[in-house]
């Protein structure tokens, strides 16, 4: 009964666990990011921007830097990394370099992890492919191409220390084929001049698309909460399903359970005495399972580094997570779960205990 | 047949002083209206004596324990009035026949029935549980008990570290530990061998002594000698009833 319960309850701790920690993460990195980020309008969505856009931002009152970037997921074997193309003298300020300098034509810079899950150090050539989608038919194949590692960096975030490459931003514009465009420009203003710097963007071109660092924010916030509520809502279905499982293996077998109801009740238990008991039981099973999968979600995430569970939320990413896997245990989830094992276990004893209570001790004996 | 024994024919309901129990025209069918019903008791009525041992004998099937457990409050009957000291129990809610249960019977099984989890003083404890009796005085009771049958040395024992005689020790001392003036005992014998059942002999003898009422259902003449009193039931039916000799 206690494993079937730190069975069910296991998931739901180490995903809101991992969500949570991902999700501080990711805010590490939208509030060490740029004020405004600049693109352009294709088709409704997100496009390319011209390179030489960067120089008219500048001007801008209120701006204090406009970089160009170009992202784009890129492999390096059969593993997705993100690449990061930037101008050679503006690196990201949440980037610390521990070692080597700042990526030159034909270098990349890797983070320390990845560094050490490729077994790779400066000076070595580093294979990275782009997926391509093929003019003629249309089908993607991926380009390979050797760069050499220049420099290695470390960050808060575990994510980026083992999946973000950076690349001189000329090398990722020819490596992409983007001539003279990158993906964004990221723009740093003076305090308070967010909105006019914003709405000064709009007016020089109508086909931008801006979106400050509130903006972001709440993008990544309200994905995750998204996500968050799928599982959540995921979780309550399975957890439904899992109700008449328990039903059937509630305690010690559903028969051997009557039995023993039929024994008290012969020797002069009253039906409200054994729900009693069972109620009580039934909180000390969840005061019992419920730390025991806290536990054990922690120790998984922690020591064997979310194993088989990370990949369901954390995209593209294997059985093996190749970086550890960010996580933050709330008490929040940790009080849910001990009302799921109470409910669970309500459900399935309380139910079936009033059963085997109600009728005569001769028959529940039987 | 033992010749100590001299048989009567007693079917008719005599009124007594020290009546305890009377059956009056108790039924028990078993998935009744069904292909498969079973008319395990057919009209039964007898009076239990205060006090007394009585045997309820019979083959096997042929409703001593539907009976018995009618007369102890853990089944209903069909039809038919079963009174304890003249009050009419047949009617009694679940609680009331959870408290008579507790107050006035002793119940041991013929397969004892005891929780497999609970070790021996716990199994004996057990039904004070609910009755808000510290555990320190309940485990007190269960070995005074324990100690009294000759189990002092049983106590920490699960039940599957017993053998059948000392479970059924078990089970007696559990019977007992609410001190109630009714034992019922089904197929005492039948799980047990010869020198754990010459054993239980002085026990019952014990209680008996104590004055306490003693119901055994069973088929081992063994037994008899003890009775005051033997029911003979057939296919449901109370066939007759017969006081061995001894207590002519
Ligand atoms: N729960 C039950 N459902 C159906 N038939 C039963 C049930 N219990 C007992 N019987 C039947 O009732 C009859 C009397 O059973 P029982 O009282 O156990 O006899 P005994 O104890 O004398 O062997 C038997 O035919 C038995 O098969
Ligand atoms: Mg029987």
């Amino acid at each position: 009964m206690v494993f079937c319960l730190i069975a069910i309850l296991f998931p739901f701790i180490s995903a809101i666990a991992i969500l949570e920690g991902v999700k501080v993460q990711s805010r590490v990195s939208v509030n060490e990011g740029a004020d405004i980020y600049v693109t352009m309008d294709m088709y409704g969505r997100n496009g390319v921007i011209p390179l030489e856009m960067a120089e008219g931002i500048k001007k801008i009152d209120g701006v204090i830097k406009a970089v160009p970037r170009v992202i784009s997921r890129i492999y390096i074997g059969s593993r997705l990394a993100v690449l990061l193309g930037i101008p050679i003298d503006e690196p990201p300020s949440s980037l610390s370099f521990i070692k080597g300098s700042i990526p030159q034509r034909g270098e990349i810079v890797i983070g320390k992890r990845m560094a050490e899950d490729l077994n790779m150090d400066i000076g070595n050539n580093l294979s990275i492919g782009v997926r391509v989608i093929a003019i003629i038919d249309h089908r993607p194949y991926i380009i390979k191409k050797l760069y050499r590692i220049s420099g290695i960096f470390d960050s808060e975030s575990s994510i980026w220390t083992s999946g973000l490459v950076m690349m001189n931003i000329d090398d990722a514009i020819s490596t992409f084929e983007m001539d003279g465009f990158v993906t964004d420009i990221a723009v740093y203003v003076r305090p308070g001049y967010e909105v006019s710097v914003s709405e000064n963007l709009q007016k020089m071109n109508s086909f931008f698309r801006i979106q400050t660092k509130d903006l972001v924010k709440t993008y990544v916030e309200r994905g995750f909460n998204t996500k968050g509520g799928i599982f959540v809502a995921l979780y309550t279905v399975a957890f439904a399903l899992a109700i008449p499982a328990i039903l059937v293996s509630s305690g010690f077998g559903l028969s051997d359970r009557r039995k023993e109801i039929g024994i008290l009740k012969a020797t002069g238990w009253q039906t409200h005495e054994v729900l009693e008991m069972v109620f009580f039981e039934s909180i000390i099973l969840a005061l019992i399972s419920a730390p025991a999968a806290f536990i054990l979600s922690f120790v998984w995430i922690k020591l064997f580094n979310g194993l088989f569970i990370a990949q369901i939320f954390i995209a593209e990413i294997g059985s093996m997570p190749p970086f550890p896997v960010p996580s933050r245990f709330m008490p929040l989830p940790f009080i849910l779960s001990f009302f799921f094992a109470l409910i669970l276990t309500m459900v399935g004893s309380i139910y079936s205990t009033w059963r085997a209570a109600i009728i005569p001790p001769a028959e529940a004996m039987r | 047949m033992i010749d100590t024994e001299h048989r009567t024919q007693n079917t008719e309901l005599r009124s007594q002083d020290n009546e305890l129990i009377r059956c009056d025209g108790i039924w028990k069918i078993y998935n009744e209206a069904k292909p498969h019903e079973v008319r395990a008791l057919v009209d039964v009525s007898f009076v239990v004596e205060k006090g007394s041992f009585t045997i309820f004998n019979g083959p096997s099937g042929s409703g001593k324990t539907t009976l018995i457990s009618i007369i102890g409050a853990i089944d209903r009957p069909s039809r038919g009035r079963a009174y304890l000291d003249g009050k009419d129990i047949t009617d009694f809610s679940d609680v009331t026949l959870s408290l008579l249960r507790r107050k006035r019977i002793g119940f041991v099984f013929q397969n004892f029935n005891l929780v497999p989890r609970l070790s021996a003083w716990e199994n004996v404890s057990a039904p004070l549980i609910p009755q808000g009796i510290r555990e320190k005085d309940r485990k007190y009771r269960a070995m005074q008990l324990l100690d009294k049958i000759g189990l002092s040395d049983r106590v920490h024992h699960a039940p599957e570290e017993l053998s059948g005689g000392e479970q059924q020790r078990v089970a007696i001392a559990r019977a007992l530990v609410n001190n109630p003036d009714i034992i019922i005992l089904d197929e005492p014998t039948s799980n047990i061998d010869v020198e754990a059942a010459s054993l239980l002999i002085d026990i019952l003898k014990g209680l008996k002594a104590e004055g306490k009422t003693i119901l055994i259902s069973s088929h081992d003449e063994g037994l008899f000698v003890n009775a005051d009193i033997i029911f003979e039931i057939r296919h449901g039916h109370l066939a007759g009833s017969w006081v061995p000799l001894v207590h002519r």
